[in-house]
């Protein structure tokens, strides 16, 4: 296709020597623990990192029992990464210094530039990182973690942030602030995380450079990205383009007002601003468009888990009639259709399911409905062509429902090629249920409306990835 | 900014097969009579300083005996003296149907982006529009008709949908090939299978 043209055009920052280092030294490592670079020392220290760790300071000859250097240049061995974390004034030369010394990638996590208006700071540091080809993630950000090579350069300590079980999701996110917090949610849902970026001022390493690595990598699954501005445009596009036919990525977007909006001189123009044309990009591009952070993490989750749909057909399953209502709402509020039973699991379904049950979707299977009545009902769903994907509502307060639903649940959900995503409401028993089901792989949902503009975003990428490929 | 002669405006859609009305400049009332040949016309004020053409009452529609065209021509002339220099457009009147808006804009980051929507008076009050990046595909025209609240009252079938899905294509295919800013065709006026673009403004 005519896409593919631009592609190599494109210039890409390497990321492996910063993602995947055999060593690292942390420039402003120190032994007071109120200072930033103690914090990272701290954490390369708890994660395990197995490569070799370099503390720079040029006081101490030992930090955190580790011999220190005064500076990258003594240090004997190759560097593959160097953190950054001292005072904006001096990261430059120190910048210098990394690459004199054939550094593979930095991360500066100082902030002081650009964000604050010392733009000269910045673009000296953007001369230096060209000079010597120096992939730089930052300044002003949290840089990057890699739970499986341990590489953490957060100097968030771990009793404020919980760190992430190993998983498929990975999350980029411009502002540090943003970006832990979310992280942080991610790391208490039932899904893990493949890598994180915080990339701060963007000023050499930028979001098309973190989705183009994000692309190829495979332990990324899914891609989720919080962004207020991407400063290569086209080459965006053709980045997300190639993207999106390999993998999901969902997006959330901050900054709604239109800062560049300049006195219209055309209907057009005073209609399509710049967060409109955003809008535009996410859709024609294939990307799911979270609108709050709840969204983002809904979506992450199901993307994570579930096969991709064939279409919008839903079935809904309910051991509590009044959900079954509500749930056949979620549906038609976000584009989807309830299903209809095809004869043949109309007759299979009638013999599993005891005379009070009226054999039709929504399916009310009462409340007394147990693992054995739930696990016949998929068992007919799964084979029926007519159902695109299921929504299964478990009430725990029911009689019949306990850890044998869970347990059957996790049974299809994990083995089914349609997709099955579950409603749950309700307290601490069923919370403890969720966290069964989720760590198992089955995406877990609060309310009907989760489940439903969970299972729409999966539907409209679905056929986003089908039209296109 | 420039806003291209209207004259240019009809000869580059015509280059790329979009249909728009029959127009002359006129200058005079006799002018106008004989564009008319006897069938309704409408007569507006064209003026780089005149944006809103019908809030400023500079358009006077369906208008088809000479008496009625000399007067028009006469009171149209006395308001346009404001927005100096000016022009006055005779235009072959287009059967009432649904007015669409179909755009241009460069967007800073992402560049040429096409728009279709709602048009005519509806276009700022009900914001009822699709964007997307150019080059589009037949496949993202689709997608734009589909994003539309109004897409059953526009496309209300799928020969309607073909033809207007045809048209973004052709326009986006001329705005990209030109060195144009912005466009607006508004209103596009959709009639007996076929449309009219009724109103240009393109600006270089």
């Amino acid at each position: 296709m005519m896409l593919m043209k631009k592609e190599n055009k494109i210039k890409y920052a390497n990321l492996e020597g910063i993602m995947h280092p055999k060593s690292v030294a942390i420039i402003g490592a120190s032994n007071n623990p109120d200072k930033v670079g103690h914090v990272i020392m701290q954490n390369y220290i708890d994660s395990g990192y197995p490569g070799k760790i370099y503390p720079i300071n040029i006081n101490d000859p030992t930090i955190m029992g580790y011999k220190a250097y005064k500076s990258v240049l003594d240090v004997k061995g190759q560097i593959d990464l160097a953190v950054i974390a001292v005072p904006a004034q001096i990261v430059n030369s120190v910048l210098e210094e990394c690459g004199k010394v054939h550094v593979k990638g930095a991360v500066v996590v100082s902030g002081g530039f650009a964000e604050v208006g010392e733009t000269k700071l910045q673009d000296e540091l953007v001369r230096i990182a060209k000079k010597y080809s120096i992939p730089v993630i930052g300044p002003n950000c949290l840089g990057v973690m890699d739970p499986r090579s341990r590489v953490d350069t957060l100097f968030l300590p771990t009793f404020k942030i919980d760190r992430p079980k190993i998983g498929g999701v990975s999350f980029a996110a411009q502002s540090g602030a943003v970006g832990s917090s979310i992280l942080d949610l991610i790391n208490n849902e039932g899904f893990g995380l493949a890598r994180f970026f915080s990339y701060g001022n963007a000023a050499v390493v930028d979001e098309t450079d973190i989705l183009n690595y994000l692309a190829n990598d495979k332990a990324t699954k899914v891609i989720v990205l919080y962004i207020e501005g991407v400063k290569r445009g086209k080459d965006f596009i053709e980045t997300a383009k190639r993207t999106t036919k390999l993998k999901p990525i969902v997006v959330i977007k901050g900054g709604v007002t239109d800062a560049g909006a300049q006195a219209a001189h055309s209907h057009t123009a005073s209609l399509a601003g710049s967060h409109e044309a955003y809008d535009a990009v996410f859709r024609q591009f294939g990307f799911s468009t979270a609108t709050d952070i709840k969204d983002l993490l809904n979506f992450a989750k199901i993307f994570d888990t579930q096969p991709l749909a064939t279409s919008n057909r839903i079935a809904i399953l309910t051991n509590g009639g009044g959900a079954g209502v509500l749930a056949t709402d979620a549906l038609y509020q976000n584009n989807l259709v309830e299903a209809q039973l095809s004869k043949e699991s109309e007759k299979t379904l009638r013999k599993a399911m005891p005379p009070i049950v009226n054999v039709r979707l929504p399916l009310d299977m009462a409340g007394d409905a147990d693992d054995r009545r739930f696990g016949a009902a998929l068992e007919a769903i799964e084979k029926d062509p007519n159902i695109d994907a299921i929504m299964a509502i478990v009430l725990f307060q029911t009689p019949g429902a306990d850890s044998r639903v869970a347990a059957t649940m996790i049974h299809y959900a994990t083995q089914m090629t349609k997709p099955l995503v579950v409603v749950s409401i309700g307290g601490s028993y069923t919370r403890a249920h969720k966290e069964m089901m989720e760590s198992a792989g089955v995406p877990v949902y609060d309310s009907p409306t989760d489940a439903a503009k969970s299972l729409a975003a999966l539907i409209n990428y679905s056929k986003y990835k089908k039209g296109i490929l | 900014m420039e806003l291209l002669d209207y004259t240019k405006a009809h000869a580059l859609l015509t280059k790329y097969a979009i249909r728009s009305v029959e127009s002359k400049y006129v200058t005079s009332a006799k002018d106008a009579v004989a564009f008319s040949r006897g069938k309704p016309i409408v007569m507006k004020v064209i003026s780089q300083k005149a944006l809103h053409k019908s809030k400023n009452k500079l358009v006077a529609l369906n208008l088809i005996s000479p008496k009625e065209i000399e007067s028009n021509y006469n009171e149209l002339k006395k308001r346009a003296q404001q927005f100096r220099p000016y022009k006055i457009l005779a235009q072959q009147m287009v059967k009432n149907g649904l007015e669409i808006i179909i755009g241009g804009k460069i967007d800073q980051q992402f560049g040429k982006m096409i728009l279709i929507g709602l048009g005519g008076i509806y276009v700022e009050t009900f914001k009822d529009f699709a964007l997307r990046v150019c080059p589009i595909t037949r496949h993202d025209a689709e997608s734009m008709l589909q994003q539309l609240k109004s897409r059953s009252i526009i496309a209300p079938n799928a020969q309607a949908a073909s033809n207007i899905m045809d048209l973004i294509l052709k326009v986006s295919k001329m705005y990209e090939e030109n060195n144009i800013q912005e466009l607006d065709l508004n209103p596009v006026i959709l009639h007996d299978n076929t449309y009219d673009a009724v109103d240009l403004r393109i600006i270089k």
